[in-house]
């Protein structure tokens, strides 16, 4: 398995926010967690560019912040998805999935059907 | 609803938020102990985690920058929507406010339309006549030059015009240039137009080019060269049938001149003139007190009218050095040319612009004190929007944002009425106040009436907002809808109507003393009668009337007719009529006087004219001793001469003059006229105002001293309305030479056009004034009205108590009268500080005439008396049952 980590595309790591928010109000921390274990180390982020686009995000009005007490006591800032960034959410996965659909069955069509058919 | 909402509904309000870097900071911290921890939970050493939670997040500073940026910007954006959201409830809520009491909308627009538009009018005429700029090529650096003498000023002599042209260094050019009517032939018609002669470079001085054709060059300004002229564009249009081919177009007037061009349209200097010449065409006088061209410059870039004028000094000093005893120039000065052309209207605009702004802030007092009513009935609304968490600021805001509303529409509306305004004082204004044309509501005007207004709202709305939301809100909703007309408020009211009415008397005041000077010019003796006074401008073309014997003639015939025609009591000519200017004047040597060590043989100076039989008689000028001119005083006998009564005190103090001889020191040499004697004495008439002393002149017969008899106007007394008797004038006279042009107006109307200024100025200070008397009344009514509605209950019971209604109602006019006195009292000492500004405009009448005052104060006090006698004997009236019941 090839191990050298993908780049990521501009607005991905928006998306993965925006997608991890969508579980449940969380922390920065906790979600550069989550995306480091769900995407296995595949993507290299550095673990500090989430928080320039978190708020970025924030900006936009897809999420919003506070700071609170966590249950361990400490004082973090939690961010919440809100409705226009779920909306936005659903946006940014159906094009994917349409990006995504349509480059893999360019990418794994077979050249015999494609030619002489 | 809100159009300018961006941020998210539960956003935190910034005021509970964390400052940017400290958020930042904590955040990032937070993330690499986070980390940090997880890695030590997982093995590591404490150290190497901390560093790998270190490597891992990136570089911290520049994100933490980055992070900082974002919020920054993101918060600014908040507060811009937050701000931007805020007016726009308060305008809707202002809009809302503003519909339910249309009344009050429609009387603080209109009161704050009339002071903006008066105050907008006025700029725009100050604006057109002394502020913009001159509509030539840098037109700042254009400067007028004259010689400065002992006494006085002159224009600068030919002679030593050419010295200072060929040896300044402080000018570009130099030139000078003269101005007149005459009789131009060739166009269309024949017409009078207006000629000015200028020399070689007043082209280059102006910086004009020829709209169409060429200006006359270098060659075309020399004695004996082909005449050529260039004309105005006006004139090409009306009279030269906009005919762009020139070639054959020729005017005849002083010469025979070809049109090689047409200046600009707008070109317009010397002010009216149609035509314009080469000056040099005529042989220039060489004598240094020959003071006959006005002269003009262009000012080097960065030199200063100072620095030229040092630099003319020191040239005159030279001069006078190597010239005759004949010059007697100490200096120049040097004026731009923006400042003569205004010079004489200056005070008066300026003067009115102060009127106009005393105006306005009559108009913002007065709503001023209607916000602070208003505010008062408000006072349980503002107390319930405080008592449910309204800020102080916000309702501050609220009560501005209302004024800005009104401040608004009062501008617009304000542009209307200066519309108006403006076309009345466009047809009001004397024709001689310079540019006036050029007053019109342009950007700089607009400009200026946005200021004003922005000015206004702050000055009515802003005190009063502070005054009204300053509420005690559990007071004002207890007391329901009678809240908060507390003494200490009712006291502030009072105070402001005071300052109207004080505004109103110091512009009485001012209007009171242009009227009584306008009433003491009016009722000057000038000397003449005007009424039933026909005046005829002749100008006798020069090429049918080469001599002035030839000109003699045509005058003695026309008069002749003139006589002739029915309904003439008296007929005339002279060479300058009353109110005509002073011009010409010369030197004179009265017979056993000591001569005046200028050089000539004369004795003093006397303004010079020229009549004909039946010219007192005409123009109603009385011989107050001996006799006018005769039949017998023609060419050939002893020579006569009449004095007026300024020369005769001037030349024989103390004694009678009839017998007494004088001549005349001719521009030609000294003493070339013959000794003459003076056979009357005549009334003194005005040179050029009504206002100023009649300088010493003497009256010539044209027969026996004829120079200039070419330009004579005639003069006809008549039975009936003079301008019925004008087709029999002009048929007469056409009978005797169709080529000359006659124009006609009553000296009835050449005394209204010397006293057009001070009547303009009057009439405009007058408006003023009232409209300041009305506005003050308004409030008074205004307050009294409250007052009572305020004591309804209490004078109910006085009533009921057996007081008699008109008791009452004087009880309460007393206090009315109570702060139209201390107006009154401010308004006497405003009057006294400002109207010293007036002296120049006023004509026999001291700045703090008694009389005026007096005149203005019971004014005032009878419209204060009358504005609260009526609301006070309507709140009387009232039957005591129902009175007391309304609470």
């Amino acid at each position: 398995m090839d191990r050298t980590p993908m780049t990521l595309l501009k607005g991905t790591l928006d998306v993965l926010i925006l997608k991890t928010l969508s579980w449940g109000p969380a922390h920065g921390y906790a979600i550069s967690r989550w995306i480091r274990q769900t995407t296995r180390d595949e993507l290299s982020i550095e673990e500090g560019a989430l928080y320039p686009a978190l708020r970025r995000v924030e900006e936009h009005g897809w999420v919003e912040s506070a700071w609170k007490r966590t249950e361990t006591g400490r004082e973090a800032k939690v961010y919440k998805l809100t409705v226009a960034g779920r909306r936005q959410l659903q946006a940014e996965v159906s094009g994917w999935t349409r990006y995504v659909t349509a480059m893999t069955r360019v990418l794994e069509a077979r050249p015999a059907g494609a030619i002489g058919g | 609803m809100s159009l300018f909402r961006r941020r998210p509904d539960e956003a935190l309000p910034l005021s509970r938020q964390k400052p940017v870097a400290e958020d930042v900071r904590r955040e990032v911290e937070a993330h690499l102990e986070l980390r940090a921890e997880e890695l030590i939970a997982q093995g590591w050493e404490p150290e190497a985690a901390r560093a790998e939670s270190r490597r891992a997040f990136g570089e911290v500073g520049a994100i933490e920058s980055e992070c900082r940026e974002i919020t920054t910007r993101a918060r600014r954006a908040q507060r811009r929507a937050e701000l931007l959201d805020a007016f726009w409830q308060d305008l809707v809520y202002a809009g809302r406010v503003l519909r339910g009491a249309p009344g009050f909308a429609a009387a603080a627009i209109l009161t704050l339309a009339l002071g903006i538009g008066a105050n907008t009018a006025i700029f725009s005429v100050v604006n057109g006549v002394l502020l913009r700029p001159l509509p030539y090529e840098r037109p700042e650096r254009l400067v007028d030059l004259v010689e400065l003498h002992e006494r006085g000023y002159a224009s600068v002599p030919w002679t030593s015009f050419l010295d200072l042209q060929a040896q300044s260094r402080s000018f570009e050019a130099l030139a000078e240039y003269g101005g007149g009517r005459g009789t131009i032939q060739g166009a269309d018609e024949p017409v009078r137009a207006a000629v000015a002669p200028v020399s070689r470079d007043f082209f280059r001085v102006m910086r004009t080019r020829a709209w169409i054709g060429r200006l006359p060059g270098p060659g075309d300004h020399a004695e004996g060269a082909a005449p050529v002229a260039v004309v105005s564009y006006r004139f090409w249009r009306s009279h030269l049938g906009g005919d762009r081919d020139l070639s054959g177009k020729r005017l005849r007037g002083e010469f025979g001149f070809d049109v090689i061009g047409v200046l600009p349209p707008g070109f317009d200097f010397p002010g009216g003139t149609d035509i314009w010449h080469p000056l040099e065409l005529n042989r220039q006088p060489t004598s240094r007190t020959a003071h006959n061209w006005p002269a003009i410059g262009r000012l080097k870039p960065g030199v200063s009218p100072r620095q030229a004028e040092e630099e003319l000094r020191s040239i005159f000093r030279r001069i006078g050095e190597s010239a005759g005893p004949d010059f007697d120039a100490v200096g120049a000065r040097v004026t731009p040319l923006q400042e003569l052309l205004t010079g004489s209207v200056r005070r008066p605009l300026f003067l009115l612009l102060g009127a106009s702004a005393l105006l306005l802030l009559a108009a913002c007092t007065n709503l001023a004190s209607t916000l602070l009513a208003r505010g008062t009935a408000r006072a349980s609304e503002l107390a319930i929007r405080t008592a449910l968490g309204a800020g102080r600021l916000r309702i501050v805001r609220q009560v501005f944002t209302e004024s800005l509303v009104i401040a608004v529409l009062g501008c617009a509306a304000g542009l209307l009425v200066a519309s108006l305004l403006l076309r009345a004082l466009l047809a009001l204004a004397p024709v001689g106040l310079m540019r006036l044309g050029d007053a019109r509501l342009d950007p700089w005007v607009l400009g200026f009436t946005v200021a004003v207004g922005l000015t206004t709202a702050v000055l009515f709305g802003l005190f009063p907002a502070l005054r009204i939301s300053d509420v005690d809100s559990g007071a004002a909703m207890r007391e329901g809808a009678r809240a908060g007309g507390g003494p200490r408020r009712q006291r502030l009211w009072s105070l402001l109507v005071s300052v109207e009415v004080a505004l109103a008397l110091v512009l009485l005041a001012g209007s009171g003393l242009m009227l009584r000077s306008f009433a003491t010019v009016l009722g000057i003796d000038p000397g003449f009668r005007a009424d039933s006074v026909l005046t005829v401008e002749l100008d006798l073309p020069e090429r049918e009337y080469p001599d002035v014997v030839r000109a003699v003639a045509f005058h003695d015939r026309a008069l002749e007719a003139l006589r002739r025609i029915p309904g003439v009591e008296a007929a005339g000519v002279s060479n300058v009529l009353p109110l005509g200017g002073d011009n010409p004047s010369g030197g004179i040597q009265v017979e056993g006087k000591a001569l005046l060590p200028v050089g000539h043989p004369i004795t003093g100076f006397a303004v010079y004219r020229l009549a004909s039989t039946g010219y007192f008689e005409a123009m109603g000028m009385r011989i107050v001793r001996g006799r006018g001119l005769s039949e017998g005083d023609v060419a050939g006998a002893a020579p006569a001469i009449v004095v007026n009564e300024a020369l005769a005190a001037d030349g024989w103090p103390g004694q009678d003059p009839i017998g007494k001889r004088l001549r005349i020191g001719g521009m030609d040499g000294p003493g070339a006229e013959p000794w003459a004697t003076v056979v009357g004495v005549v009334r003194n008439v005005p040179g050029s105002a009504v206002t100023s002393p009649a300088r010493p002149t003497y009256y010539y017969s044209y027969r026996q001293l004829p120079y200039r008899a070419r330009w004579m106007t005639a003069v006809i007394r008549t039975r009936v309305p003079p301008l019925s008797i004008a087709p029999q004038v002009r048929a007469a006279l056409r009978e005797i030479d169709p080529a000359v042009p006659a124009e006609f107006r009553t000296m009835e109307e050449r005394l209204a056009t010397s006293i057009a200024d001070r009547r303009f100025t009057m009439a405009v200070l007058g408006a003023f004034a009232g409209a300041a008397l009305l506005l003050a009344a308004v409030g008074i009514y205004g307050v009294v009205s409250y007052a009572v509605a305020q004591r309804t209950r209490e004078i109910g019971i006085r009533i009921a108590l057996g007081a008699r209604p008109r008791t009452v109602a004087r009880m309460v006019q007393g206090r009315a009268m109570l702060m139209v006195g201390v107006g009154i009292v401010l308004g006497i000492a405003g009057a006294l500080a400002l109207t010293r500004v007036m002296r120049s405009q006023l004509y026999e009448v001291s700045p703090t005439d008694p009389g005026t005052f007096a005149a203005a104060i019971v004014v005032l006090g009878a419209a204060g008396w009358l504005a609260s006698w009526i609301p006070a004997r309507r709140g009387t009236r009232v039957d005591p049952m129902v009175a007391i019941r309304t609470e």
